[in-house]
């Protein structure tokens, strides 16, 4: 397990460089900030010698250099647009996201695996047919437009929920919740819910597929056939036969929320990491671009790393595998 | 805007006055972009330059008809023997520390944004040298006669000299954050309570303010709200009390609510179509790859014939657009009454104009625009490609935005392309300088002239109206240069960029036509 | 063709479910009038000269103001929407099927191979997928694009949208494939019938493909419907975020986005209609997904 854990370590400082890489190759594709940072009336020779201050017009592969050396000495750099520490910007906007995730996660499997259990057992009932059909017309429609409808609906016509931001935040040490406070609970369900809607129906399909290909399995015909009680049958024996390809999905979840946090983010002015993101894409902030990246990664691979360990508790039978 | 609107403003005024002190009003507001500072003179840009009205102050400053007034400077007159401007500076005046407001300040803060690490040092270079009189006198030399320079300078902000020097902010930030980037301390009529960056920012009134308070804000938070949709359900649903801008489609929806209203006007920004003067040949055509027929005038003008700014108004701009002859709007200075026409739509003029020109059967070329810069400019160009194609000019449109867009002008990029103008000293001599002069690095002068259109008589008048004190005189060589360009058909001005705010009923405020929002001209009344 | 009838029985299925035959007129349907666009649609939406701006924002020609040249109204720039949507619909469904293919066979490919030989492979594999993960999708596109106008002449970048947003949409699709594959894999490696076939000695692409990819085609079904679907709709989340196709090459998206700006101005029909199609076709792909993995999987019936 020591030799597992200090293997995929390693693997993962390669990951992390190489979406550093990937990201600082795509900045220059993305525009120019000068244009972004001056105002109309700043001569064309301010203009050059601003960029020459920056470090643009030196060569990429010493743009590249300076970016991983400051980085992996701590120094995160500043903003081209703010002109503040970019770790700085970056802290303050991980609680809001990772809050908004967490919660759009647990609507998505405390919703969806029980639904998607239910609609297994029961294929044919006119319930099943009823959530495959409501949640499928769901996610037919983009994540923008189900956003703003909420926010019109539940925001505008009835005026119970806030149509932006975080609403009222406690600050605990450098951590901003929303957990505290009625107000950050009620601006929270909307985009939670948005945000929450795509990956709910995925989990909910995943693990009716897999549910029904368990019950339909040898082992648990015999269990049947043995009279092994049907609700004990159902969520000891099957569901946790079911439990692999869900781990693999929520690992693969939080990509999709983290990516659609951008989405969502904008859509309710959540102020968030993806906001900060889009923001500077418009400013073509590449310090922060950069390091939101970097921060991205890093979750990933942490995540992916949890998941994998899972695995190998969860069935024992990977583990002969991976060790040898 | 409406009379009565201008009623309620000045009525308001009058309320507010006796209302001051007796109740607390907190008053909550949005717009698209959120400052990126809080140093005046480290970023030319509108959102900063606008936000930091409030809280900071010039030597000068627009009223509520942007007609330029005293603020810090009591008043100003030409020096004697010398080119330049003298200002006699107001006494008492205190900064929001406490610090007293003299000429040193003035002094301090010219020199930190007349310094390469400002961005605003362009508005000092016609300034050879400032002195320093007395503690309220100053004057600044030019090297020429300058008779626009006290009304060009009403967006510089005079901050505290010990304040800066004691908080290490004595220039701009430049690579790294300083002091003033998150802080500040101006004379303005509000100061900064809280600032969350891309999130919140508070401001409370400035106690000590030198000049009546029109308004009765007792706390002003600005909320950025980059999404246009989620800012109207904002304000609909009640957490907001005032929104800028709200998008021309959805104004109906606002009046048509109980306790809205929409604050209709004209911004000073002229949205045009602009040529590749210069090039040889087109860079995106696939039938005419030997000549650069926009080089003739006539083929412009027939561009210029080719669109219908009727139904662009009606269909998308909902009957809120003003066409434009020149590249100012009416109500800015220099404005050339003696031309005032523009071209028609006569699609069949256009026709016959091509055929003149050689292209009977039109030709393919490269237009280029930006989708996220002005209102519906991704929808202007798609219409009028479509126009262009009836008369047979074939347009291959390609929009993008603004990030990739500049850049791409200033590569030369283009066959035609899209730009708005607002004159920022609110004088034609603005759009003279940027976009008709011929490119001059040196000079720096036709910096936006990006196809650059070159006329000889244009750029010897440029520096004579630059000096010009008769206003008679002045007036008379800015027609000549409009109806120069006018009839080489320098640029296509289209119309003025209509401004559209949206408030709740219990809100009096004064719409500006630079879209600067002044918080204190702000009343918040009794919510009915 | 008749031992593939013979072999998945279950087709029969199909005449007992109403659902899948009104799915299956529907996808049908809508594929048929994406096909034949360029012959029924009443006007070409490419050729600018072919509509005004003064016919624009009308109403379908059920609301008093609407008219009979128009059967579903005109968009803000006086396109017929019967044109823009057949033509969206190709479009979308031209983006959605290239970029799902292209992410199916390369996912599947490599989590099956991922999954086979595991150790260094597997390892390299899954942390490519993982620095794809790491980068939202919204960035892919933005990567490709650049490096698309960076390498192309500039008159090839003009029809290039459609490509850039294929490969950006299919890259960041085919990790779903692979990780799933990939773990389902790793459950059929201890499988008595793949060692049975291992001790024999075949091939490994043989396992691979002919004993293993069929038992884990069910969880793959699932995901290459939704992913069908979330292809389109992520060419119209692109849109929105200002990286899609431009607003003159409509595709079911990019009109939803146009639309979403008379979400609240009265012209309700320039967002809905799309959208209403938008969802029919989903809908109607994801009932067929579903059938067609109850049909491949017949153990399930």
């Amino acid at each position: 397990m020591v030799y597992f854990i200090v293997k995929r370590l390693v693997q993962s400082a390669f990951v992390m460089l190489a979406v550093a890489f990937l990201a600082f190759s795509l900045f220059r594709f993305v525009g120019d900030p000068i244009t972004q940072m001056t105002g109309v009336e700043t001569s064309v020779a301010d203009q050059e010698r601003l960029r020459e201050d920056l470090g643009l017009n030196d060569p990429y592969a010493l743009q590249f250099a300076r970016f991983t050396g400051d980085m992996l000495k701590g120094d995160f750099g500043f903003s081209y647009r703010t002109r503040q520490p970019v770790a700085e910007m970056i802290a303050t906007r991980i609680p809001a996201t990772l809050e908004l995730g967490i919660v759009a996660l647990l609507i998505s499997l405390l919703v969806g695996i029980p639904a998607g259990v239910y609609t297994a057992l029961r294929p044919r009932g006119i319930a099943t047919q009823a959530i495959l059909m409501v949640t499928l017309v769901g996610v037919s429609i983009p994540t923008f437009v189900i956003g703003i409808m909420l926010i019109f609906f539940f925001g505008v016509q009835l005026g119970w929920l806030p149509t932006f931001g975080r609403g009222g935040t406690v600050r605990l040490g450098g951590w901003e919740t929303s957990f505290l406070t009625v107000d950050g609970w009620r601006a929270l369900i909307l985009p939670a819910f948005t945000l929450g809607v795509y990956q709910l129906t995925l989990t909910m399909r995943l693990v009716r597929a897999e549910m029904m290909e368990v019950m339909r399995s040898d082992y648990i015909r015999f269990a049947t056939a043995r009279g092994v009680p049907m609700n004990r049958l159902y969520f000891k024996h099957a569901l946790a036969n079911t439990m692999v390809p869900v781990i693999t999905i929520i690992g693969l979840q939080f990509g999709g929320v983290i990516a659609f946090s951008i989405v969502t983010e904008s859509v309710f002015q959540w102020p968030g990491m993806g906001l900060l993101f889009l923001e500077s894409i418009r400013f073509v902030d590449i310090p922060v671009m950069g390091v939101y990246l970097v921060v991205i990664a890093f979750f990933f691979v942490l995540v992916n790393l949890i998941v994998d360990m899972l695995y190998v508790v969860i069935d024992p039978r990977l583990r002969i595998r991976d060790v040898s | 805007m409406s009379r009565t609107l201008r009623k309620s403003i000045l009525l308001g005024g009058v309320i507010s006055m006796t209302a001051l002190g007796v109740q607390a009003e907190s008053f909550h507001w949005a717009s698209t972009t959120d400052p990126q500072t809080m140093d005046p003179h480290a970023v030319n840009s509108a959102p900063v330059l606008s936000f930091l009205n409030n809280v900071y102050e010039g030597l000068v400053r627009r009223g509520q008809d942007m007609a330029i007034e005293p603020s810090l400077a009591t008043s100003w007159e030409p020096m004697v023997g010398d080119n330049g401007w003298r200002f006699n500076l107001r006494q008492d005046v205190t900064f929001q520390d406490g610090a007293a407001f003299t000429a040193e300040d003035v002094m301090f803060s010219y020199q930190r944004a007349s310094n390469e690490a400002a961005d605003v040092r362009s508005w000092f270079s016609p300034v050879s040298e400032v002195r320093v009189v007395d503690d309220f006198t100053i004057d600044f030399v030019t090297s020429a006669p300058n008779p626009l320079f006290p009304s060009s300078i009403a967006n510089f902000m005079i901050l505290d000299k010990d304040w800066a020097t004691a908080n290490d902010a004595t220039l701009p930030a430049r690579d790294a954050e300083n002091f003033a980037t998150m802080n500040v301390n101006g004379t303005g009529p509000f100061t900064l309570s809280s600032r969350d960056p891309g999130v919140k920012t508070v401001l409370a009134p400035h106690a000590a303010w030198w000049d009546t308070a029109q308004h009765n804000v007792t706390e002003a938070t600005f909320t950025p709200i980059g999404n246009s949709a989620t800012g109207l359900a904002a304000l609909l649903s009640g957490e907001i009390d005032f929104i800028q801008p709200i998008p021309l489609q959805d104004v109906a929806q606002v009046e048509s609510r109980d306790g809205f209203k929409v604050l209709e006007g004209e911004e000073t920004r002229v949205i045009m179509f602009g040529f590749g003067h210069e090039h040889d040949t087109l860079l995106y055509s696939s039938d005419v790859t030997d000549a650069n027929p926009f080089a003739d005038p006539r083929v412009r003008l027939a561009a210029a014939h080719a669109i219908d700014l009727a139904s662009i108004d009606r269909v998308l701009f909902r009957g809120k657009i003003e066409g434009a002859s020149q590249l100012v709007p009416a109500n800015i200075s220099g404005y050339s009454d003696a031309n005032a026409d523009r071209p028609a739509y006569d699609p069949e003029m256009a026709k016959s104009l091509l055929a003149e020109a050689g292209y009977a059967d039109g030709f393919s070329f490269g237009l280029k625009c930006p989708n996220d810069r002005y209102i519906n400019d991704e929808a202007l160009c798609r219409a009028a490609a479509s126009m262009f194609a009836a008369v047979g000019l074939d347009a291959d449109l390609s929009t993008g935005p603004v990030r990739d867009y500049w850049p791409q002008l200033r590569e030369d990029d283009f066959d035609m392309y899209l730009l708005g103008w607002s004159p920022g000293s609110f004088d034609m001599e603005h759009p003279i300088r940027f976009l008709m002069h011929s490119q001059d690095d040196e000079k720096k002068l036709g910096s936006w002239n990006f196809g650059n259109y070159s006329n000889a008589r244009v750029d010897e008048l440029l520096p004579l109206i630059q000096q010009e004190i008769d206003a008679d005189a002045r007036q008379a060589m800015v027609d000549e240069v409009v109806s120069i360009t006018q009839d080489e058909v320098a640029y296509i001005p289209l119309y003025t960029q209509p401004l559209i705010w949206a408030a709740k009923d219990n809100i009096d405020l004064t719409q500006r036509s630079d879209n600067f929002f002044m918080l204190r001209w702000v009343t918040v009344n009794e919510a009915n | 063709m008749l031992a593939f009838i013979k072999r998945y029985e279950g087709l029969w299925l199909f005449s007992r479910s109403p659902a899948v035959i009104l799915a299956a007129i529907m996808a049908f349907g809508i594929i048929l009038g994406a096909i034949l666009a360029p012959w029924i649609a009443p006007i070409n939406p490419y050729d600018l000269a072919s509509f005004s701006l003064m016919d624009g924002l009308l109403p379908p020609v059920w609301d008093e103001f609407g008219s009979e040249k128009f059967l579903l109204g005109t968009d803000d720039q006086g396109r017929d929407m019967i044109s823009s949507i057949l033509y969206g619909a190709r479009l979308s469904l031209i983006i959605g099927i290239s970029a799902m293919t292209i992410a199916t066979v390369l996912g599947v490919g490599l989590g099956l191979a991922a999954g086979y030989f595991g150790g260094r492979f597997d390892a390299i594999v899954m942390r490519i997928a993982d620095i794809q993960l790491a980068l939202p999708a919204i960035l892919t596109a933005l990567l490709i694009d650049g490096i698309a106008r960076g390498i192309l002449p500039p008159e090839m970048q003009q029809n290039l949208r459609v490509t850039v947003l294929i490969i950006a949409i299919a890259l960041s699709l085919w990790v779903n494939f692979a990780r799933t594959a990939r773990a389902s894999t790793f459950v059929q490696m201890n499988k008595e019938y793949v060692q049975a076939a291992l001790i024999q000695g075949q091939h490994p692409l043989r396992v691979m493909f002919v004993h293993i990819l069929p038992n884990i085609l069910g969880p793959l079904l699932v995901i290459m419907t939704v992913d069908l679907a979330s292809a389109i709709l992520l060419e119209a989340t692109l849109s929105f975020l200002g990286i899609g196709l431009p607003a003159d090459s409509p595709s079911l998206g990019t009109l939803i986005r146009i639309g979403m700006q008379f979400l609240l101005s009265g012209e309700w029909w320039i967002l809905w209609i799309p959208t209403l199609f938008l969802v029919a076709l989903v809908v109607s792909i994801n009932v067929l997904g579903d059938f067609l993995r109850d049909v491949f999987n017949p153990r399930l019936r």
